[in-house]
Protein backbone atom coordinates (compact mmCIF):
# COMPACT_ATOMS: atom_id res chain seq x y z
CA UNK A 1 0.00 0.00 0.00
CA UNK A 2 3.00 2.28 0.52
CA UNK A 3 3.60 2.36 -3.23
CA UNK A 4 -0.08 3.09 -3.93
CA UNK A 5 -0.13 6.06 -1.57
CA UNK A 6 3.17 7.31 -2.98
CA UNK A 7 1.54 7.28 -6.42
CA UNK A 8 -1.56 9.03 -5.02
CA UNK A 9 0.72 11.73 -3.63
CA UNK A 10 2.49 12.11 -6.98
CA UNK A 11 -0.77 12.15 -8.96
CA UNK A 12 -2.16 14.93 -6.80
CA UNK A 13 1.11 16.86 -6.79
CA UNK A 14 1.38 16.80 -10.58
CA UNK A 15 -2.21 17.98 -10.91
CA UNK A 16 -1.28 21.55 -9.94
CA UNK A 17 -2.39 23.08 -13.24
CA UNK A 18 -5.91 21.69 -12.76
CA UNK A 19 -6.03 23.10 -9.23
CA UNK A 20 -4.83 26.51 -10.38
CA UNK A 21 -7.21 26.74 -13.35
CA UNK A 22 -10.14 25.66 -11.19
CA UNK A 23 -9.24 28.10 -8.40
CA UNK A 24 -8.87 30.98 -10.88
CA UNK A 25 -12.22 30.24 -12.49
CA UNK A 26 -13.95 29.98 -9.09
CA UNK A 27 -12.44 33.25 -7.90
CA UNK A 28 -12.85 35.22 -11.12
CA UNK A 29 -16.23 34.00 -12.38
CA UNK A 30 -18.96 36.63 -12.19
CA UNK A 31 -22.65 36.64 -13.09
CA UNK A 32 -24.88 39.54 -14.09
CA UNK A 33 -28.64 39.96 -13.86
CA UNK A 34 -31.13 38.67 -11.32
CA UNK A 35 -30.02 35.08 -11.63
CA UNK A 36 -26.46 34.23 -10.62
CA UNK A 37 -24.54 31.01 -11.07
CA UNK A 38 -22.95 29.84 -7.86
CA UNK A 39 -19.17 29.98 -8.04
CA UNK A 40 -19.19 26.59 -6.36
CA UNK A 41 -20.39 25.06 -9.62
CA UNK A 42 -17.00 25.73 -11.12
CA UNK A 43 -15.36 23.36 -8.65
CA UNK A 44 -16.60 20.64 -11.00
CA UNK A 45 -14.02 21.83 -13.47
CA UNK A 46 -11.38 20.06 -11.39
CA UNK A 47 -13.20 16.76 -11.92
CA UNK A 48 -13.18 17.35 -15.67
CA UNK A 49 -9.50 18.36 -15.88
CA UNK A 50 -7.90 15.84 -13.52
CA UNK A 51 -8.28 12.66 -15.65
CA UNK A 52 -6.42 14.35 -18.53
CA UNK A 53 -3.34 14.76 -16.31
CA UNK A 54 -3.60 11.31 -14.74
CA UNK A 55 -3.85 9.65 -18.14
CA UNK A 56 -1.69 11.71 -20.49
CA UNK A 57 0.91 13.16 -18.13
CA UNK A 58 1.39 10.80 -15.21
CA UNK A 59 0.97 7.26 -16.53
CA UNK A 60 4.10 6.92 -18.68
CA UNK A 61 6.28 8.77 -16.19
CA UNK A 62 5.15 6.60 -13.30
CA UNK A 63 5.81 3.46 -15.34
CA UNK A 64 9.32 4.73 -16.09
CA UNK A 65 9.86 5.24 -12.38
CA UNK A 66 9.08 1.57 -11.90
CA UNK A 67 5.50 1.75 -10.65
CA UNK A 68 3.31 -1.23 -11.46
CA UNK A 69 0.08 -0.94 -13.44
CA UNK A 70 -1.77 -2.44 -10.49
CA UNK A 71 -0.57 0.25 -8.09
CA UNK A 72 -1.33 2.98 -10.66
CA UNK A 73 -4.88 1.67 -11.09
CA UNK A 74 -5.65 1.66 -7.36
CA UNK A 75 -3.90 4.99 -6.87
CA UNK A 76 -6.08 6.58 -9.55
CA UNK A 77 -9.26 5.26 -7.92
CA UNK A 78 -8.19 6.53 -4.50
CA UNK A 79 -7.23 9.91 -5.96
CA UNK A 80 -10.55 10.27 -7.77
CA UNK A 81 -12.39 9.34 -4.58
CA UNK A 82 -10.39 11.84 -2.56
CA UNK A 83 -10.83 14.62 -5.14
CA UNK A 84 -14.55 13.89 -5.45
CA UNK A 85 -14.81 14.29 -1.67
CA UNK A 86 -12.82 17.54 -1.67
CA UNK A 87 -14.71 19.09 -4.62
CA UNK A 88 -18.01 18.15 -3.06
CA UNK A 89 -16.94 19.57 0.29
CA UNK A 90 -15.85 22.89 -1.24
CA UNK A 91 -19.01 23.26 -3.33
CA UNK A 92 -21.16 22.37 -0.32
CA UNK A 93 -19.36 24.93 1.85
CA UNK A 94 -19.76 27.56 -0.89
CA UNK A 95 -23.45 26.66 -1.15
CA UNK A 96 -23.92 27.04 2.60
CA UNK A 97 -21.75 30.07 3.27
CA UNK A 98 -21.29 32.12 0.09
CA UNK A 99 -24.43 31.54 -2.00
CA UNK A 100 -26.75 33.11 0.67
CA UNK A 101 -24.67 36.33 0.52
CA UNK A 102 -26.31 37.15 -2.83
CA UNK A 103 -29.69 37.60 -1.13
CA UNK A 104 -31.05 39.93 -3.80
CA UNK A 105 -30.45 37.43 -6.56
CA UNK A 106 -31.39 33.86 -7.28
CA UNK A 107 -28.27 31.77 -7.02
CA UNK A 108 -28.18 28.54 -9.00
CA UNK A 109 -26.07 25.79 -7.58
CA UNK A 110 -25.94 22.44 -9.40
CA UNK A 111 -26.76 20.70 -6.14
CA UNK A 112 -30.19 22.36 -6.27
CA UNK A 113 -30.62 21.82 -10.01
CA UNK A 114 -29.90 18.13 -9.61
CA UNK A 115 -32.48 17.95 -6.77
CA UNK A 116 -29.86 16.64 -4.35
CA UNK A 117 -30.57 19.29 -1.69
CA UNK A 118 -34.09 17.85 -1.27
CA UNK A 119 -32.52 15.31 1.08
CA UNK A 120 -30.56 17.78 3.19
CA UNK A 121 -27.19 19.31 2.59
CA UNK A 122 -25.15 16.40 3.96
CA UNK A 123 -26.80 13.83 1.69
CA UNK A 124 -26.59 16.31 -1.19
CA UNK A 125 -22.84 16.51 -0.60
CA UNK A 126 -22.61 12.72 -0.68
CA UNK A 127 -24.67 12.48 -3.87
CA UNK A 128 -22.47 15.09 -5.46
CA UNK A 129 -19.35 13.22 -4.40
CA UNK A 130 -20.45 9.92 -5.93
CA UNK A 131 -21.62 11.65 -9.10
CA UNK A 132 -18.25 13.37 -9.50
CA UNK A 133 -16.48 10.07 -8.88
CA UNK A 134 -18.51 8.59 -11.73
CA UNK A 135 -17.64 11.51 -14.01
CA UNK A 136 -13.91 11.20 -13.30
CA UNK A 137 -13.82 7.43 -13.73
CA UNK A 138 -15.80 7.75 -16.98
CA UNK A 139 -13.42 10.39 -18.35
CA UNK A 140 -10.40 8.37 -17.23
CA UNK A 141 -11.54 5.27 -19.12
CA UNK A 142 -12.54 7.28 -22.19
CA UNK A 143 -9.18 9.07 -22.31
CA UNK A 144 -7.23 5.89 -21.72
CA UNK A 145 -8.91 4.35 -24.76
CA UNK A 146 -8.06 7.23 -27.08
CA UNK A 147 -4.85 5.88 -28.61
CA UNK A 148 -6.69 2.71 -29.64
CA UNK A 149 -9.32 2.05 -32.30
CA UNK A 150 -11.91 1.20 -29.67
CA UNK A 151 -11.42 4.63 -28.15
CA UNK A 152 -12.31 6.31 -31.39
CA UNK A 153 -15.23 3.93 -31.83
CA UNK A 154 -16.51 4.84 -28.36
CA UNK A 155 -16.21 8.55 -29.22
CA UNK A 156 -18.17 7.98 -32.41
CA UNK A 157 -20.84 5.96 -30.60
CA UNK A 158 -21.20 8.62 -27.89
CA UNK A 159 -21.44 11.40 -30.49
CA UNK A 160 -23.92 9.37 -32.51
CA UNK A 161 -26.06 8.64 -29.42
CA UNK A 162 -26.24 12.35 -28.57
CA UNK A 163 -26.90 13.41 -32.17
CA UNK A 164 -29.53 10.77 -32.87
CA UNK A 165 -31.21 10.61 -29.46
CA UNK A 166 -31.57 14.38 -29.04
CA UNK A 167 -33.84 15.27 -32.02
CA UNK A 168 -36.10 12.19 -31.91
CA UNK A 169 -38.68 12.54 -29.15
CA UNK A 170 -38.97 8.90 -27.95
CA UNK A 171 -35.19 8.49 -27.98
CA UNK A 172 -34.81 11.85 -26.28
CA UNK A 173 -37.02 10.57 -23.48
CA UNK A 174 -34.66 7.62 -23.00
CA UNK A 175 -31.63 9.92 -22.94
CA UNK A 176 -33.21 12.33 -20.49
CA UNK A 177 -34.35 9.37 -18.38
CA UNK A 178 -30.77 8.19 -18.21
CA UNK A 179 -29.55 11.61 -17.08
CA UNK A 180 -32.44 11.82 -14.59
CA UNK A 181 -31.11 8.64 -13.00
CA UNK A 182 -27.42 9.43 -12.93
CA UNK A 183 -27.63 13.18 -12.34
CA UNK A 184 -31.00 14.85 -11.76
CA UNK A 185 -32.09 12.38 -9.14
CA UNK A 186 -33.70 13.32 -5.82
CA UNK A 187 -33.73 9.72 -4.63
CA UNK A 188 -30.42 9.64 -2.79
CA UNK A 189 -30.18 5.89 -2.26
CA UNK A 190 -30.98 5.11 -5.90
CA UNK A 191 -28.68 7.86 -7.14
CA UNK A 192 -25.70 6.87 -4.99
CA UNK A 193 -26.31 3.20 -5.77
CA UNK A 194 -26.41 3.81 -9.53
CA UNK A 195 -23.32 6.05 -9.42
CA UNK A 196 -21.38 3.47 -7.43
CA UNK A 197 -22.50 0.64 -9.68
CA UNK A 198 -21.57 2.51 -12.85
CA UNK A 199 -18.27 3.63 -11.32
CA UNK A 200 -17.45 0.02 -10.44
CA UNK A 201 -18.40 -1.17 -13.94
CA UNK A 202 -16.36 1.59 -15.57
CA UNK A 203 -13.41 0.86 -13.24
CA UNK A 204 -13.53 -2.75 -14.34
CA UNK A 205 -13.58 -1.60 -17.96
CA UNK A 206 -10.70 0.74 -17.14
CA UNK A 207 -8.73 -2.21 -15.80
CA UNK A 208 -9.33 -4.12 -19.03
CA UNK A 209 -8.14 -1.11 -21.05
CA UNK A 210 -5.13 -0.66 -18.74
CA UNK A 211 -4.17 -4.28 -19.33
CA UNK A 212 -4.05 -3.61 -23.06
CA UNK A 213 -2.11 -0.39 -22.65
CA UNK A 214 1.28 -0.40 -24.37
CA UNK A 215 4.21 1.88 -23.71
CA UNK B 1 14.54 -16.69 -15.39
CA UNK B 2 13.46 -15.51 -18.82
CA UNK B 3 11.92 -17.94 -21.25
CA UNK B 4 10.90 -17.12 -24.80
CA UNK B 5 9.12 -19.76 -26.86
CA UNK B 6 8.64 -19.20 -30.58
CA UNK B 7 8.13 -15.49 -30.10
CA UNK B 8 7.02 -13.56 -33.16
CA UNK B 9 6.19 -9.89 -33.32
CA UNK B 10 4.70 -8.33 -36.40
CA UNK B 11 3.92 -4.73 -37.21
CA UNK B 12 1.41 -5.11 -40.01
CA UNK B 13 3.04 -7.48 -42.49
CA UNK B 14 6.59 -6.81 -41.26
CA UNK B 15 7.94 -9.38 -38.81
CA UNK B 16 10.32 -7.71 -36.36
CA UNK B 17 10.86 -10.79 -34.20
CA UNK B 18 10.84 -14.12 -35.99
CA UNK B 19 10.11 -17.27 -34.04
CA UNK B 20 12.60 -16.57 -31.25
CA UNK B 21 13.22 -19.28 -28.69
CA UNK B 22 15.59 -18.33 -25.90
CA UNK B 23 16.09 -19.29 -22.30
CA UNK B 24 18.08 -17.22 -19.81
CA UNK B 25 18.34 -19.22 -16.63
CA UNK B 26 21.16 -17.77 -14.62
CA UNK B 27 21.75 -14.34 -13.15
CA UNK B 28 24.36 -12.44 -15.11
CA UNK B 29 25.03 -9.42 -17.24
CA UNK B 30 24.01 -10.18 -20.80
CA UNK B 31 24.84 -8.02 -23.78
CA UNK B 32 22.29 -7.77 -26.56
CA UNK B 33 23.96 -6.85 -29.83
CA UNK B 34 22.31 -6.11 -33.12
CA UNK B 35 22.30 -3.63 -35.93
CA UNK B 36 19.81 -0.78 -36.05
CA UNK B 37 16.38 -2.25 -36.71
CA UNK B 38 17.49 -5.77 -35.78
CA UNK B 39 14.69 -6.05 -33.21
CA UNK B 40 16.57 -5.29 -29.96
CA UNK B 41 14.15 -2.72 -28.59
CA UNK B 42 11.13 -4.75 -29.65
CA UNK B 43 12.56 -7.79 -27.90
CA UNK B 44 13.32 -5.89 -24.69
CA UNK B 45 9.95 -4.12 -24.66
CA UNK B 46 8.19 -7.45 -25.17
CA UNK B 47 10.06 -9.03 -22.25
CA UNK B 48 9.14 -5.99 -20.12
CA UNK B 49 5.46 -6.36 -21.02
CA UNK B 50 5.42 -2.90 -22.60
CA UNK B 51 3.91 -4.38 -25.75
CA UNK B 52 2.25 -7.59 -26.83
CA UNK B 53 3.80 -10.16 -29.12
CA UNK B 54 1.95 -11.55 -32.11
CA UNK B 55 2.68 -15.18 -31.37
CA UNK B 56 4.53 -17.32 -28.82
CA UNK B 57 5.05 -17.09 -25.07
CA UNK B 58 7.29 -14.98 -22.88
CA UNK B 59 7.73 -16.00 -19.26
CA UNK B 60 9.67 -14.29 -16.50
CA UNK B 61 10.08 -16.35 -13.34
CA UNK B 62 7.25 -18.56 -14.57
CA UNK B 63 4.86 -15.66 -15.03
CA UNK B 64 3.53 -15.09 -18.54
CA UNK B 65 4.40 -11.60 -19.73
CA UNK B 66 1.98 -9.53 -21.77
CA UNK B 67 0.65 -6.01 -21.33
CA UNK B 68 -1.98 -7.65 -19.09
CA UNK B 69 0.63 -8.48 -16.45
CA UNK B 70 -0.06 -5.79 -13.89
CA UNK B 71 3.22 -6.41 -12.08
CA UNK B 72 5.92 -7.96 -14.25
CA UNK B 73 8.98 -7.98 -11.98
CA UNK B 74 10.90 -6.50 -14.91
CA UNK B 75 12.45 -3.06 -15.00
CA UNK B 76 13.02 -1.62 -18.45
CA UNK B 77 14.45 1.72 -19.39
CA UNK B 78 14.88 3.30 -22.78
CA UNK B 79 17.27 6.14 -23.48
CA UNK B 80 14.64 8.81 -24.04
CA UNK B 81 12.49 7.83 -21.07
CA UNK B 82 10.23 10.63 -19.89
CA UNK B 83 10.30 11.59 -16.24
CA UNK B 84 8.60 14.17 -14.08
CA UNK B 85 10.40 17.50 -14.34
CA UNK B 86 11.56 17.41 -10.74
CA UNK B 87 14.95 17.77 -9.05
CA UNK B 88 16.98 14.60 -9.47
CA UNK B 89 17.09 13.78 -5.76
CA UNK B 90 13.31 14.12 -5.53
CA UNK B 91 12.90 11.90 -8.57
CA UNK B 92 15.08 9.24 -6.94
CA UNK B 93 13.06 9.51 -3.74
CA UNK B 94 9.75 9.10 -5.57
CA UNK B 95 11.19 6.08 -7.40
CA UNK B 96 12.08 4.60 -4.01
CA UNK B 97 8.51 5.11 -2.82
CA UNK B 98 6.84 3.48 -5.81
CA UNK B 99 9.25 0.52 -5.97
CA UNK B 100 8.92 -1.85 -3.01
CA UNK B 101 12.50 -3.23 -3.22
CA UNK B 102 14.26 -0.04 -4.25
CA UNK B 103 17.86 0.38 -3.07
CA UNK B 104 17.83 4.07 -2.17
CA UNK B 105 21.39 4.06 -0.79
CA UNK B 106 22.72 2.68 -4.06
CA UNK B 107 20.81 5.29 -6.06
CA UNK B 108 22.07 8.11 -3.85
CA UNK B 109 25.65 6.85 -4.00
CA UNK B 110 25.49 6.67 -7.80
CA UNK B 111 24.01 10.15 -7.99
CA UNK B 112 26.99 11.47 -6.06
CA UNK B 113 29.55 9.40 -7.94
CA UNK B 114 28.30 10.64 -11.30
CA UNK B 115 28.27 14.17 -9.95
CA UNK B 116 24.61 14.56 -10.77
CA UNK B 117 23.33 17.80 -9.34
CA UNK B 118 20.52 16.63 -7.07
CA UNK B 119 18.90 20.05 -7.15
CA UNK B 120 18.79 20.24 -10.93
CA UNK B 121 15.47 19.49 -12.56
CA UNK B 122 15.31 16.53 -14.92
CA UNK B 123 14.53 18.57 -18.06
CA UNK B 124 17.57 20.78 -17.43
CA UNK B 125 19.98 17.84 -17.57
CA UNK B 126 22.04 16.91 -20.63
CA UNK B 127 21.05 13.81 -22.64
CA UNK B 128 23.81 11.78 -20.99
CA UNK B 129 22.79 12.86 -17.50
CA UNK B 130 19.11 12.12 -18.22
CA UNK B 131 20.04 8.64 -19.39
CA UNK B 132 22.17 8.19 -16.29
CA UNK B 133 19.27 9.13 -14.01
CA UNK B 134 17.01 6.66 -15.84
CA UNK B 135 19.65 3.95 -15.58
CA UNK B 136 20.20 4.54 -11.86
CA UNK B 137 16.44 4.33 -11.23
CA UNK B 138 16.24 1.12 -13.24
CA UNK B 139 19.21 -0.57 -11.53
CA UNK B 140 18.17 0.56 -8.04
CA UNK B 141 14.69 -0.91 -8.52
CA UNK B 142 16.25 -4.30 -7.67
CA UNK B 143 13.73 -6.15 -9.79
CA UNK B 144 14.75 -9.64 -10.83
CA UNK B 145 15.15 -8.68 -14.47
CA UNK B 146 16.73 -5.40 -15.56
CA UNK B 147 16.60 -4.36 -19.21
CA UNK B 148 18.72 -1.41 -20.32
CA UNK B 149 18.14 -0.26 -23.87
CA UNK B 150 21.23 1.53 -25.17
CA UNK B 151 22.08 3.05 -21.79
CA UNK B 152 25.40 4.57 -22.88
CA UNK B 153 23.89 6.75 -25.59
CA UNK B 154 25.04 10.30 -24.92
CA UNK B 155 27.71 9.25 -22.41
CA UNK B 156 31.26 10.53 -22.75
CA UNK B 157 34.16 8.04 -22.46
CA UNK B 158 34.59 8.61 -18.70
CA UNK B 159 30.91 8.22 -18.00
CA UNK B 160 30.86 5.00 -19.99
CA UNK B 161 33.68 3.54 -17.90
CA UNK B 162 31.90 4.62 -14.71
CA UNK B 163 28.69 3.10 -16.03
CA UNK B 164 30.30 -0.30 -16.61
CA UNK B 165 31.69 -0.17 -13.05
CA UNK B 166 28.26 0.70 -11.73
CA UNK B 167 26.74 -2.19 -13.63
CA UNK B 168 29.25 -4.62 -12.14
CA UNK B 169 28.79 -3.24 -8.61
CA UNK B 170 25.02 -3.37 -8.88
CA UNK B 171 25.19 -6.96 -10.07
CA UNK B 172 27.61 -8.00 -7.33
CA UNK B 173 25.38 -6.42 -4.72
CA UNK B 174 22.25 -8.07 -6.07
CA UNK B 175 22.86 -10.81 -8.65
CA UNK B 176 20.03 -10.91 -11.17
CA UNK B 177 19.48 -10.96 -14.91
CA UNK B 178 20.65 -7.72 -16.48
CA UNK B 179 20.38 -7.34 -20.26
CA UNK B 180 22.14 -4.39 -21.84
CA UNK B 181 21.70 -3.50 -25.49
CA UNK B 182 24.50 -1.45 -26.95
CA UNK B 183 26.45 -0.64 -30.09
CA UNK B 184 29.74 -0.02 -28.31
CA UNK B 185 30.82 -3.61 -28.28
CA UNK B 186 34.43 -3.72 -27.16
CA UNK B 187 33.95 -1.51 -24.12
CA UNK B 188 31.34 -3.71 -22.50
CA UNK B 189 33.27 -6.93 -23.11
CA UNK B 190 34.92 -6.89 -19.67
CA UNK B 191 31.60 -6.40 -17.92
CA UNK B 192 29.38 -9.04 -19.48
CA UNK B 193 29.11 -12.78 -19.07
CA UNK B 194 27.09 -13.74 -22.12
CA UNK B 195 26.43 -12.37 -25.53
CA UNK B 196 23.18 -12.39 -27.49
CA UNK B 197 23.35 -11.40 -31.15
CA UNK B 198 20.11 -10.60 -32.89
CA UNK B 199 19.78 -9.89 -36.59
CA UNK B 200 16.67 -9.32 -38.68
CA UNK B 201 14.48 -10.53 -35.82
CA UNK B 202 16.29 -13.81 -35.21
CA UNK B 203 18.77 -14.81 -32.53
CA UNK B 204 22.04 -15.66 -34.28
CA UNK B 205 24.20 -16.28 -31.25
CA UNK B 206 23.73 -16.85 -27.54
CA UNK B 207 26.78 -17.99 -25.64
CA UNK B 208 29.58 -16.91 -23.32
CA UNK B 209 32.40 -14.57 -24.24
CA UNK B 210 34.82 -17.43 -23.52
CA UNK B 211 33.14 -19.34 -26.30
CA UNK B 212 33.84 -16.45 -28.69
CA UNK B 213 37.45 -16.25 -27.51
CA UNK B 214 37.91 -19.99 -27.96
CA UNK B 215 36.22 -20.39 -31.32
CA UNK B 216 36.19 -17.14 -33.30
CA UNK B 217 39.18 -16.87 -35.62
CA UNK B 218 40.24 -15.44 -38.94
CA UNK B 219 42.35 -17.56 -41.25
CA UNK B 220 44.21 -15.78 -44.03
CA UNK B 221 46.30 -17.15 -46.86
CA UNK B 222 46.16 -18.33 -50.42
CA UNK B 223 42.73 -19.48 -51.46
CA UNK B 224 43.65 -23.18 -51.82
CA UNK B 225 45.39 -23.25 -48.43
CA UNK B 226 42.53 -21.50 -46.65
CA UNK B 227 39.94 -23.72 -48.31
CA UNK B 228 41.85 -26.83 -47.35
CA UNK B 229 42.26 -25.66 -43.75
CA UNK B 230 38.63 -24.66 -43.27
CA UNK B 231 37.05 -27.53 -45.18
CA UNK B 232 34.98 -28.97 -42.33
CA UNK B 233 34.79 -25.87 -40.19
CA UNK B 234 31.90 -23.51 -39.48
CA UNK B 235 32.66 -20.51 -41.71
CA UNK B 236 30.77 -17.37 -40.71
CA UNK B 237 32.26 -14.99 -43.30
CA UNK B 238 34.84 -14.54 -46.01
CA UNK B 239 36.84 -11.72 -47.61
CA UNK B 240 38.82 -11.91 -50.81
CA UNK B 241 41.49 -9.39 -51.72
CA UNK B 242 43.35 -10.32 -54.90
CA UNK B 243 44.47 -13.91 -54.46
CA UNK B 244 44.44 -13.62 -50.70
CA UNK B 245 41.48 -15.06 -48.86
CA UNK B 246 40.42 -14.50 -45.27
CA UNK B 247 37.89 -16.90 -43.80
CA UNK B 248 36.21 -16.21 -40.50
CA UNK B 249 35.32 -19.27 -38.53
CA UNK B 250 33.45 -20.12 -35.38
CA UNK B 251 34.97 -23.46 -34.62
CA UNK B 252 38.12 -25.07 -33.24
CA UNK B 253 41.02 -23.43 -35.10
CA UNK B 254 43.05 -25.53 -37.56
CA UNK B 255 46.72 -26.33 -37.02
CA UNK B 256 49.00 -23.35 -37.56
CA UNK B 257 51.06 -23.69 -40.73
CA UNK B 258 53.52 -21.34 -42.37
CA UNK B 259 51.12 -20.62 -45.25
CA UNK B 260 48.28 -19.53 -42.96
CA UNK B 261 47.80 -16.61 -40.64
CA UNK B 262 45.43 -17.49 -37.86
CA UNK B 263 44.32 -14.90 -35.34
CA UNK B 264 41.48 -14.59 -32.84
CA UNK B 265 38.60 -12.29 -33.72
CA UNK B 266 37.76 -9.32 -31.59
CA UNK B 267 34.20 -9.13 -30.34
CA UNK B 268 33.41 -6.43 -32.89
CA UNK B 269 34.86 -8.44 -35.77
CA UNK B 270 32.94 -11.49 -34.63
CA UNK B 271 29.73 -9.46 -34.47
CA UNK B 272 30.27 -7.98 -37.94
CA UNK B 273 30.90 -11.42 -39.40
CA UNK B 274 27.87 -12.88 -37.63
CA UNK B 275 25.46 -10.29 -38.95
CA UNK B 276 27.14 -10.74 -42.32
CA UNK B 277 27.02 -7.24 -43.72
CA UNK B 278 29.61 -4.71 -44.70
CA UNK B 279 28.82 -1.40 -46.31
CA UNK B 280 25.33 -2.60 -47.13
CA UNK B 281 26.65 -5.39 -49.36
CA UNK B 282 26.06 -8.93 -48.26
CA UNK B 283 29.24 -10.95 -48.22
Amino acid sequence: MKAVFAIVKRLLASNKISFIITALVILCATSSGDVALSNGNYTWLLAALTPFFFVFYDFTKLMHLGASKKDYFFACLISYGFLAFCISLVNTVIHILIDPVYSARTVINMMDVCKWTQNGILVAGLQQMFFLLLVMVFLHVLLFMQPHWYGWLTDAVLAAVICIFTPIAPLRAILSGFFRIIMFNGNAVLHIGICLLLSAALSFLGLVVLKRKTL
Amino acid sequence: MIELKQVTKQYGQAAVLKNITLSIDEPGIYCLLGRNGAGKTTLLKSIAGYQNITDGIIKVDGKTITTSALDTGVSYIENFAKHFNLPVRKLLRIASEVNPNYDYDFAWEMMERFELDGKKKFNHLSLGMKTMVSTIICLASNKEVILLDEPVLGFDAIMRVEFYDMLTESFQKHPRIIIVSTHIIEEIANTIQKLIIIDKGSILFFDTLQSVEANAFSISGLQKDVEAATQNLNIIGQDTVGGLVTSYIFDAPPEQTTSLEIRPLSLQEFFIQMVGHKGGVKR
